[in-house]
């Protein structure tokens, strides 16, 4: 069951081919079905009548990262990873999904993340803003939030953390599309949110993204307002509520995730984080709003030896350039780079590096 | 609230739509989605019907609605009718009303019936009030908030200075304006459920209607000439300036609105 709308965007290609050589899942496989372009022409075929939706074409749909570089750079201005994205609900409602992908959905169904246990609770009282920690961070770089919420502790500024934080439904909806279900997750986020009445912000710009995207379409906003931990905290700097360090001598490049580089064009908070933490400067080949994404937490619940492979392409995008040393400031991408980090080259938690 | 009709309107994706000789939207080979106040309608009747109630989505239009109407069935409506028949073609407001009523009338008694205020591709918002005329009914225009009690429905209205609050009874036809009940989306039970659904589809001769009654035939008015308000998209010189943007962009708005 493919929207019209989604169509639209599957069969408006202009075979420019651009989407080909952006797409990491591609460059890592090699393979032509992992092109957001393939799968377009395969849904358009699937709503012809050409070729049933089986289980190969429901695989072919979850090899992707729905990192929008695709979207970024498509000459007609369309949007695979809508199209995508309701390929995998049809996937799930077919009862074509991979397992791997079927597990993780019971998992969030359960617990509300993929990884399947209880979130650890970060839990805490206060009066200017409440931070929103995420899944990925709070069971797969709980060092990155107590790193976030201490340096917020040393500007002045009285955080709160909800004892159970509800999750904010960008899990599921990576894995089976924007369905009611996910919609109804998302609804009982927003209400624990706005019940504090505080400004959020928010750890993990997957998170931040699905508050400011969907939720409004949805019929509900955070009314305080949300914002990234990485603009917050460059405000911090910027107000002398924290201060630089010494220079360190040494050279780092900030990887720019997916969504900050491309929803929220969030670029400069990140860099600012790093030149206080005292390192210089450098950039990596596709970076900024052209940033290679280096795979996301949910890919990597159902396909870990290809985000692990992903990953190790983006150390590679490094190392090219004669660095050593990657600046991260999401808990996401901190999960993927750490998988395979190369020896002699070190993975920077900003957080951390400004304390 | 226990049967609830909807009227819905497939209207084009995009802005961009090309019209033929006789002035109609030239809808094949175009996508298409549920009209934005239509959805709000479907909404506010879901949510009316609660568990106890049903909810019927209605549309005319060609057969290759009968896949988006499956959608609205998988978010949550029980029945879905499509109307389709070649001689309903080029049909006006009135024409178009003429057939929802006749199709009403064969669909059964409905304590309520909810359309969108207008549909974005003919912007007329006249349908509800002649649907209304043709089946004997009071007529509630621009419904914003819909509730209902044993006694009746409490309706706000948007008016152009602000708003009003009227009561009245059931049956009734209101129409409800675009995003005042974002439409829920289809769930993964829902889609399942869906598919075991039949779409009914149902013509002309079903309905009793005779071909002067439909389509162009049976059409009081007629569209003799369109003329596009701005040739091409692009009227100024492009700026890439911000602030200069945002200047040029203030006069633009100070012209359309002094």
């Amino acid at each position: 069951m493919i929207s019209q709308n989604a169509l639209h965007h599957a069969e408006k290609c202009r075979f420019c081919w651009m989407c080909r050589h952006l797409c990491p899942v591609q460059h890592q496989t090699g393979k032509e079905l992992n092109t957001p372009r393939a799968k377009g022409l395969l849904l358009s075929m699937v709503h012809k009548e050409a070729q049933q939706f089986d289980k190969d074409m429901a695989q072919a749909m979850y090899e992707c990262l729905l990192c929008d570089a695709c979207t970024n750079d498509c000459a007609t201005g369309y949007q695979p990873p809508l199209f995508i994205r309701e390929a995998r609900t049809e996937a799930v409602v077919s009862e074509l999904a991979p397992e791997s992908v079927m597990h993780l959905i019971d998992n969030v169904e359960r617990t509300g993340n993929i990884y399947g246990v209880e979130k650890p609770g970060f839990g805490r009282e206060g009066t200017d803003v409440l931070v929103y920690i995420g899944e990925a961070a709070a069971v797969k770089a709980p060092e990155m939030a107590e790193n976030l919420l201490k340096l917020l502790e040393k500007a002045g500024v009285s955080a709160k953390v909800l004892e159970k934080e509800p999750a904010s439904g960008v899990m599921l909806g990576d894995l089976m599309g924007y369905t009611e279900e996910v919609r109804q997750m998302a609804a009982v986020c927003a209400k624990a949110l706005n019940e504090t009445k505080l400004p959020v912000v928010v750890l993990d710009s997957y998170d931040a993204e699905i508050m400011t995207q969907k939720y409004p379409e949805w019929g509900f906003e955070i009314a305080a307002g949300v914002t990234t931990a990485t603009a917050f905290t460059a405000k911090l700097l910027a107000e002398g509520k924290l201060e630089a360090k010494a220079p360190l001598g040494v050279t780092g490049a900030c990887h720019d995730d997916d969504r900050l580089a491309r929803t929220f064009h969030e670029f400069e908070p990140v860099r600012r984080m790093a030149k206080a933490a005292g390192y210089d400067l450098t950039e990596m080949f596709n970076h900024g709003k052209l940033a290679k994404s280096c795979g996301t937490a949910v890919a990597w619940g159902y396909m870990p030896e290809l985000v692990t492979r992903i990953a190790g392409g983006r150390w590679t995008d490094l190392t090219r350039i004669g660095c050593d040393t990657m600046l991260v400031a999401n808990p996401e991408t901190w999960q993927c780079l750490s998988l395979c980090v190369p020896e002699g080259c070190r993975l920077v938690d900003l957080f951390g590096a400004l304390l | 609230m226990k049967r609830i009709l909807v009227c819905v309107k497939a209207v084009p994706v995009s802005a961009f739509v090309e019209v033929d000789s006789q002035h109609r939207l030239k809808r094949d080979g175009i996508n298409l989605q549920w009209n934005a106040a239509d959805a709000s309608a479907l909404e506010a009747a879901l949510r009316l019907a609660g568990e106890d109630g049903s909810v019927t989505v209605l549309t005319m239009g060609t057969s290759k609605l009968e896949s988006p109407l499956r959608e609205l069935l998988a978010r949550g409506a029980s029945r879905a009718v499509l109307i389709t028949d070649r001689r309903m073609a080029g049909a006006d407001t009135q024409a178009t009303a003429r057939v929802l009523a006749a199709a009403v009338k064969k669909l059964g008694d409905f304590d309520l019936i909810l359309c969108g205020c207008k549909a974005i591709d003919g912007e007329t918002g006249q349908v509800p009030g002649q649907l209304a005329a043709a089946l004997g009914l009071p007529c509630v225009s621009n419904g914003e908030t819909l509730e209902a009690d044993p006694d009746g429905l409490t309706i706000t209205r948007r008016l152009e200075t602000g708003t009003q609050e009227l009561r009245g009874r059931t049956p009734t036809v209101i129409s409800l304006c675009a995003y005042s009940y974002p439409l829920r989306l289809p769930g993964i039970l829902g889609m399942r459920r869906a598919r075991n659904i039949p779409v009914e589809v149902l013509n002309a001769d079903d309905l009793g209607l005779l071909p002067e009654q439909c389509g162009l035939k049976g059409s009081a008015t007629k569209v003799l000439a369109m003329e596009s308000r701005f040739p091409g998209m692009r009227r100024g010189p492009k700026e890439t300036d911000l602030t200069l943007g945002a200047k040029a962009l203030g006069q633009i708005l100070r012209e359309v609105r002094p």
